[in-house]
């Protein structure tokens, strides 16, 4: 069976996934052992979670923590263990990414609250100290959230309400040069670079619901990637470019989708009656993501690309 | 009981003098007083109202209804919002496609697109929403209209029915509401007095279920109060604090309900959800307002007869510094789609499921609302904002018919194209359909509001 990262075309992809059904029909019709994909829960605590993002490194998880009325970002192993929290702030802090040397992250903070809506992003060290504005709102109520790093570390992408719609922009890590990416009276949100810096993948309604879409950062080139009758969103791009990832409604229940950036037909990857959101990449091609289908809400790392796709 | 003319003088089993001469009369007729008592109490159960109780899920900080029950999907995108509708069980009905649990369950629910009142303001509309009424509503600005605040409408039923030194007529589940650090009016007994005042209980994940009340005993909690000599020395120190309370009267009250509540064998275990298989509890969602949901259901099974369901306390977001209330001028969507709307979906749906399978559902009625829409246009900060002219709610249950959908919004979701309807009508329906009239409530001093909804029954 290949790995994941050799499926980098749509006839790989789609031999792939033939050989794949025949495996599992002669594996049914042999009675071959259980070729269920191998699911790993990393938490166990049932506090609901939102983006889970790993190191480059693959040592180190970040994740977002609802705990009563407490919002804030935690680090663990890659075990889930040895977990802290990564600065002793009181306000809201959510959705950490790391830099792609591992020393730092960008973050969004409520930074002076209550103020319905003043969310900026920060970029803060490892150790939880020297925090370093990326995107305020210069005095403006306005929200930017969703920070995405690029891979030469040069950008920092992230999603703004500053000109009165929620676009795209990206900026350098000290927040210099920051530049409008979209512009269109539908909601943008939630890019996430692809891994050679040239595109951005993200969530819009611009078609009617929420779709996955492409674009071009040099020439502004827009691609429709997702063609679903339900919401596709928190789009992440595989560490070798062949794969996105995405969270799906299609089949009305929230599941972890995975698609080529040709648009071939999406694969349910996680196939469960739980609730599964927000799906991350690790850097060995395994796919962390919240679910609930335990009863209450964790983190889980699925298997790709052996027996996932088709079930 | 037997009507002759307005004859009502009744004998103290119930029936007048005449009505039993009545009787032998008619036993010489050949109808025996068996075939008449038969006939009667089929005439009763006619009359019985269909609806015993009442949950109310107070979605406070208020819903955007074009994102909920009454979507726009051919409306300009800075209106229709990022959500597409979805077909139901309920032939022509469709909802937000983030709400498929509550899809499938649309014949036993109907939906109320119509619904407005007169203010945007928190503090004014949870006043309405609760009370029927403006009168003595404080705004956010700290402007009280004019009024006595009148009684919310779990109080009325306590008035109505009277009060229970054992069992609380209304209970409210959450913190007082607040905009701002504001506290709003009418979550009380108003007019009606503070004896009608509701029985609070709170749920959270990581304590379980918290009864405030019992924070009258100070420096005592409910792990504590195991044995007969802690119970005596936490009741005699709290006989001393009311003795020391100008509110003398409504601290025995809540003495007396806390007494019960610790007393009671029976009473403490309603309120222990670990008594519910885990299975259950994981289908009402493992989140606060999931179990406060499946608490309801315990609490009117024991017999108390109007439970509120707040969704928060404060309007605001967790990410606003709030405690995850529906009032997102900015990052609506954001919110909504990451919490809460399919917290909303699940625990709903697990409660009508709940009450069905329990046989509950048709003497329960079921009102998820909150106390005005939002706007129709999406602002600039991917938001929307208070919208009072035009909103939706949901009522199941208690006889109300399902599967259908009362009034209508115009092509924005901007204003009622047919049929307003005020929370005033939503609740006449809902008492209406507690045998609670006007007859009744006048009769108990107080101000019947509103017109049945008649389509609804």
């Amino acid at each position: 069976m290949p790995h994941l990262r050799t499926l980098e075309t749509p006839w790989r992809w789609r031999m792939w996934l033939a050989s794949s059904l025949g495996f599992v029909l002669l594996g049914q019709w042999t009675g071959a052992e259980d070729s269920t994909p191998r699911l790993v829960r990393l938490t166990r605590d049932g506090h609901f979670k939102q983006r889970p993002v790993w190191s480059p490194d693959g040592t180190r998880l970040a994740f977002t923590r609802h705990r009563g009325t407490d919002m804030f970002v935690y680090l663990c192993d890659a075990q889930g263990a040895q977990e802290r929290r990564l600065t002793d702030r009181k306000e809201p802090e959510f959705d950490a990414v790391w830099s792609p040397d591992g020393t730092r992250l960008a973050l969004a903070l409520d930074k002076t609250s209550p103020n319905q809506g003043d969310i900026e992003v920060y970029t803060i060290s490892v150790q939880g100290s020297d925090l370093q504005p990326v995107a305020t709102g210069d005095g403006k109520l306005s929200h930017e959230e969703w920070p995405a790093w690029s891979t030469d570390g040069q950008w920092i992408v992230f999603t703004s309400t500053r000109d009165d719609n929620q676009e795209i922009y990206r900026a350098r890590p000290d927040g210099s040069e920051r530049t409008r990416l979209t512009s269109d009276p539908a909601l943008d949100a939630h890019p996430c670079w692809s891994p050679d810096g040239q595109r951005i993948a993200f969530a819009t309604d611009r078609w009617g619901d929420l779709e996955i879409a492409l674009l071009e950062i040099e020439t502004g080139k827009l691609q429709r990637l997702t063609h679903s009758p339900g919401l596709d969103d928190y789009p992440v791009w595989s560490p070798d470019g062949g794969w996105i990832a995405f969270a799906s409604l299609r089949d009305r229940n929230f599941e972890i989708y995975i698609t080529s950036p040709e648009a071939d037909q999406p694969a349910n990857i996680t196939n469960h009656a739980g609730w599964d959101n927000f799906p991350t990449w690790s850097p060995t091609g395994e796919i962390t993501f919240v679910s609930n289908r335990d009863g209450s809400f964790d983190l889980y790392t699925i298997e790709v690309g052996k027996n996932t796709i088709g079930k | 009981m037997l009507k002759i003319g307005q004859l009502r003088a009744t004998c103290c089993d119930g029936w007048t003098r005449r009505e039993w001469l009545r009787a032998g009369g008619l036993s010489l007729l050949g109808v025996s007083l068996a075939d008449l008592l038969r006939g009667e109490g089929a005439k009763a159960a006619q009359r019985t109202p269909p609806a015993r109780s009442v949950i109310l899920l107070w979605l406070w900080g208020g819903p955007s209804h074009l994102d909920t029950f009454d979507l726009k999907p051919k409306a300009p995108s800075e209106y229709r919002g990022p959500y597409a509708p979805i077909a139901t069980r309920a032939p022509g009905v469709e909802i937000c496609e983030l709400l498929p649990q509550l899809a499938e369950r649309a014949p036993r629910y109907a939906l109320l697109r119509s619904l407005q009142h007169t203010s945007n303001d928190h503090g004014v509309a949870g006043t309405i929403g609760l009370t029927g009424s403006n009168t003595g509503a404080a705004s956010l600005s700290g402007q009280v209209l004019p009024g006595d605040v009148k009684p919310a409408h779990g109080a009325i039923v306590s008035r109505v029915l009277g009060f229970d030194p054992v069992t609380p007529r209304f209970v409210t589940m959450g913190g007082n509401l607040h905009q701002g650090k504001r506290r709003i009016t009418g979550e009380g007994g108003g007019t009606a007095g503070g004896l009608h005042d509701p029985f609070r209980l709170d749920y959270d994940v990581e304590h379980g279920v918290k009864i405030p009340q019992l924070d009258l005993i100070e420096g005592q909690s409910r792990e504590r109060l195991t044995s007969q000599r802690e119970l005596q020395i936490a009741m005699n120190r709290l006989a001393d604090q009311i003795q020391n309370s100008p509110n003398v009267e409504r601290f025995d009250q809540f003495y007396r309900q806390a007494l019960a509540l610790l007393t009671t064998s029976q009473a403490r275990q309603v309120y222990d959800l670990e008594q519910e298989p885990e299975v259950l509890r994981q289908r009402y969602g493992r989140f606060r307002f999931g179990q406060c949901c499946l608490l309801a259901r315990r609490l009117i099974e024991a017999g108390v007869r109007f439970v509120q369901v707040n969704w928060s306390s404060h309007v605001e977001s967790v990410e606003d510094t709030g405690d995850g209330g529906w009032d997102m001028h900015d990052r609506y969507f954001q919110v909504f789609q990451d919490r809460h709307s399919w917290m909303l979906d699940q625990a709903l749906s697990a409660l009508l499921d709940d009450l069905h399978d329990r046989g509950l559902l048709d003497e329960t009625i079921v009102v998820a609302v909150g106390e005005f829409g939002r706007t129709p246009k999406i602002n600039g900060k991917a938001g929307r904002d208070h919208w009072n002219d035009c909103y939706a709610g949901l009522v199941a249950g208690g006889g109300i018919q399902g599967g259908r959908v009362i009034g209508s919004s115009d092509r924005r979701g901007e204003y009622p194209a047919s049929q307003p309807i005020s929370p005033a009508d939503l609740f006449a329906t809902v008492f209406h359909q507690m045998g609670i009239t006007t007859t009744t409530l006048t009769g108990a001093g107080l101000t019947p509001q509103g017109a049945v909804i008649e389509e609804l029954l």
